[in-house]
């Protein structure tokens, strides 16, 4: 069994070993006046297809057709050659140096590829390092579950709050919770801020929390104590939220996306040659 | 004022019989027939008398022409007498259907592709009318909401097959009752038989305090399945016939635990780590003398070690595995530096072992053994503090094993873990097992979690099936070609049992709906039908579990636990 580390430095090098042969392959031809944009668009066009080809992989699971895991290492070399292909073929020309296309097509095309790319490494890089965050904090809840947990959380925060009025016969935990944190219980929040790991928030309610403390009595210290445990609880279920819904919904736009730049693709494919000029 | 505590009476060993319709004078009429009519009752405690263990941990059973009274490979932990009547042992294997179990073929390429578009959108649909008995078997109820599976066509398997009489006053099914191994023939009724069914409980009193019964089950092991054991075991592998033959005269049997453990296992999950270490049997303790080998013949046994005022675990051990070696191979070398057991082991669960007297292993075996094969020297005689990676158990570390012991995991064959690390909680090894399984996932994911290691709710395929114990139909089985365990559905009458003792929480109960989305019930009392269902490691697909196959990080892996180095390995890339 390899260590990750040892799978990912001899990825690297063989990716960029043949990154360099593709660049060198296409500067020859090109030296030797042939229209290598015809060799890397093939090239590109290919790289596209079989980068596609992994989500319908994904759904054919009862189909021996190699592990998932192999082929997602596939899509992360070919989709970084492909990066190399792109830049060769679109952007480089030989005889005009670096530059965006100018087509109107060809721009939709090449942004569409750049959207596509940069959501790829994007989920590369949040699938590298959201999953551990996930494990360091909170309870490990199943994503479809967090909602009926944070209702029972909500629930339980309001019983609380009715049992210090009952108890205490004072509404100080009732107004505060009405004014602060019965909103904070009500939906997901500070869903920006879990991103990008900032406990902010919850130290302000969990401040908040302490400094009501001088307010109360012997009998809703407790009430308020709970209170304060389901506040961590409710957070924790945020945070949790936060990453698993960014973990989930980045593939759809990746995926989305990548359909719009295939019919593109080959559109962009059938006018080249309708245009070639015979050059082809 | 603190409220009064409220008073029981103790728990006691029988508070629940095997049967409560056992009568004193059933038993009366048992102690008046052979063997129980030459056992002498003033050998039993007082605690646990003869006629106590007849009422308590015995039954009569009454089977009718045909009934199956214990099918090949099923596990048990009862013994049968036969009282009245007679039944055939089968000396060859009986088709699975015959037995209520499926032939399992793995789908072609086509019929795999095909689950695209013939999967039911709807959960747990069954073809309706395509469930209930194979033709070979017919069922009737038995009393008391019991229910048996009896063959249709005894003449034809008595002439088809090979088989043996069994008549009143012998008994079958303790060697698999007592060590916990599946039962190696099917046996079924002859006409009308009267049987005794003895839980295992009873039978180990039973067996303690008669020597008859002792010596008539000793010999049996010892015929059947010890030379093979220690033929398997490694240490052994150099010794002629004649030293086998020395070594299996002098070895001993030991059990330790409760053959039960599963009842007790998720109560004693909640008691400390010192406690559920104290009510773990010791086998041998550290610092201790080493009397002999120890060879774990099944169970499971925790290698611990001294630390502080508590114990930390080291490693475990499983069938095959040995105690003691290290001990005894530096005593032989060095007689002048003796050195005392290094580490405890416990039982955890149960475990079967085989002593082999230090002098014997002496004699026969250590001359054998090359220098590689001898552990290497003690160094430090006296039992020290630091921990060493005894046992085989890999680079896992010590919280790990101390996990994987004390939740029992060390019992599956194919164990799902997680790593959490990695695992981006996509759910693809979650839609991919429901691909599998006409649309229904046979496993939850999620579970107890340490560091970063998930074991997630999916059946482990464990070396200790307890859940196969009790099924009244056989529905839940091993695979004869895999070994994966798995559960007929045609045959499983949702009674449930297999999922309460699955200590894990790995088998669901399922209510099946009909093709057009109803719910089927039962006719009489209009409840409704239930299945169990569980993880099958994708028995019937291509390319095994789709659950690891499907996972694009590489955060699954089904682990087999008795494989320390490939667990060490994958816990530690």
């Amino acid at each position: 069994m390899m260590r990750f580390a040892v799978r990912r430095s001899r990825n690297l090098i063989i990716a960029t070993v043949v990154g360099l042969v593709l660049i060198l392959w296409l500067s020859l031809q090109d030296v030797s006046l042939q229209r290598s944009a015809y060799t890397s668009g093939w090239l590109l066009i290919g790289m596209c297809f079989f980068l596609a080809a992994y989500n319908l992989r994904k759904k054919l699971t009862f189909i021996p057709l190699g592990a998932s895991a192999s082929w997602l290492q596939w899509h992360i070399y070919v989709g970084l050659l492909s990066i190399v292909v792109f830049i060769c073929h679109a952007i480089h020309k030989a005889d005009a140096g670096f530059g965006w296309p100018n087509g109107a097509l060809e721009s939709l095309l090449a942004l569409l590829y750049v959207l596509v790319a940069g959501s790829g490494l994007f989920g590369l890089f949040i699938t590298r390092v959201i999953p551990g965050r996930l494990t360091v904090r909170g309870e490990e809840v199943i994503f479809e579950r967090i909602g009926a947990f944070r209702r029972r959380v909500r629930d339980e925060a309001a019983a609380l709050v009715v049992q210090s009025v009952a108890e205490a016969d004072v509404t100080t935990i009732a107004d505060y919770y009405t004014n602060r944190l019965a909103i904070f219980f009500e939906r997901p929040r500070n869903f920006w801020r879990h991103l990008i790991q900032s406990a902010g928030p919850r130290h302000q309610y969990l401040r908040e929390l302490s400094d009501l403390d001088r307010y109360l009595s012997d009998v809703e210290r407790p009430i308020a104590a709970k209170l304060t445990t389901l506040v961590e609880v409710k957070d924790d279920l945020d945070y949790q939220y936060a990453l698993q819904f960014t973990l989930k919904t980045w593939l759809f736009a990746h995926i989305g996306m990548t359909y719009g730049l295939l019919l593109l693709a080959v559109l962009h494919a059938v006018l080249a040659y309708a245009f070639a000029g015979g050059v082809a | 004022m603190p409220e009064a505590p409220v008073a029981i009476q103790r728990p006691q060993r029988w508070d629940v019989p095997l049967d409560t319709s056992m009568s004193d004078d059933d038993v009366d009429r048992l102690l008046s027939i052979e063997p129980f009519a030459s056992i002498d009752p003033e050998k039993f405690p007082p605690s646990t008398p003869l006629r106590g263990i007849l009422k308590n941990d015995c039954r009569l059973v009454r089977f009718g022409d045909g009934d199956l009274i214990v099918r090949e490979g099923d596990y048990g932990s009862s013994a049968f007498l036969i009282l009245t009547g007679s039944v055939r042992v089968t000396l060859e294997s009986l088709p699975p259907e015959t037995l209520g179990r499926k032939r399992r073929q793995r789908k072609g390429i086509f019929a795999a592709l095909a689950q695209l578009w013939t999967n039911p959108n709807l959960p747990e649909v069954r073809a309706y009318g395509e469930g209930g008995q194979d033709e070979a078997l017919g069922e009737r109820e038995a009393g008391e909401g019991e229910r048996r599976v009896f063959l249709q066509d005894v003449p034809g398997i008595l002439n088809r097959y090979q088989t043996v009489e069994l008549k009143a006053g012998e008994m079958f099914g303790e060697l698999a009752a007592m060590a916990r191994t599946p039962r190696t023939a099917t046996i079924f009724a002859q006409g009308e038989a009267e049987l005794l069914e003895i839980r295992w409980q009873g039978l180990r009193d039973l067996r303690k305090r008669t020597e008859d019964l002792r010596n008539y089950t000793d010999r049996l092991y010892r015929e059947r399945s010890l030379k093979v054991h220690l033929r398997e075991t490694p240490l052994l592998e150099g010794l002629s016939d004649e030293a086998i033959e020395a070594v299996a005269d002098a070895t001993v049997f030991d059990t330790y635990g409760n053959f039960d453990w599963q009842t007790t296992f998720k109560s004693a999950k909640k008691q400390s780590h010192a406690q559920r270490l104290a009510a773990e049997p010791v086998i041998a303790e550290e610092g201790h003398y080493p009397n002999d080998l120890v060879l774990v013949r099944s169970g499971f046994a925790r290698l611990s070690r001294r630390h502080g005022n508590g114990h930390r675990t080291i490693a475990y051990l499983g069938k095959g595995q040995t105690y003691g070696m290290a001990e005894l191979a530096h005593n032989w070398r060095h007689p002048e530096k003796q050195a005392p057991l290094q580490n405890s082991v416990r039982a955890v669960g149960y475990v079967d072992v085989l002593r082999i007297p230090t002098q014997i292993v002496e004699k026969y075996i250590l001359p054998t053994l090359s220098a590689s094969q001898l552990p290497p020297v003690i160094e430090n005689t006296a039992p020290a503090d630091e921990p060493e990676t005894a046992g085989g158990n890999g680079d896992i570390d010590d919280g790990t094993i101390e996990f994987l012991v004390e939740n029992r995991f060390i019992n599956g064959t194919a164990t799902m873990m997680i790593d959490v690390d990695r695992c981006t909680r996509c759910d693809d090894c979650v839609r991919a097992c429901a691909s599998a399984h006409d649309n229904n996932p046979k496993f939850i994911r999620h579970g107890p979690v340490y560091g970063h290691h998930m074991v997630a709710n999916a059946c482990m395929h464990c070396v200790d099936p307890v859940c196969m114990i009790g099924c009244p139909t056989g529905a839940i089985h091993r695979d004869e070609t895999t070994g994966n365990v798995v559960i007929n559905d045609s045959t499983c009458i949702g009674c449930a049992t297999c999922a309460n003792s699955c200590p894990y929480h790995n088998i669901r109960m399922v209510e099946i709906r009909d093709t057009r989305g109803r719910f089927i019930r039962d006719e009489a009392s209009g409840l409704p039908i239930n299945k169990a269902t569980k993880c099958d490691l994708c028995i019937d697909q291509l390319g095994g579990p789709a659950c690891q196959r499907a996972c694009p990080h590489d955060a699954l892996r089904r682990v087999d636990m008795k494989d320390h180095e490939t667990l060490g390995r994958w816990l530690n890339r």
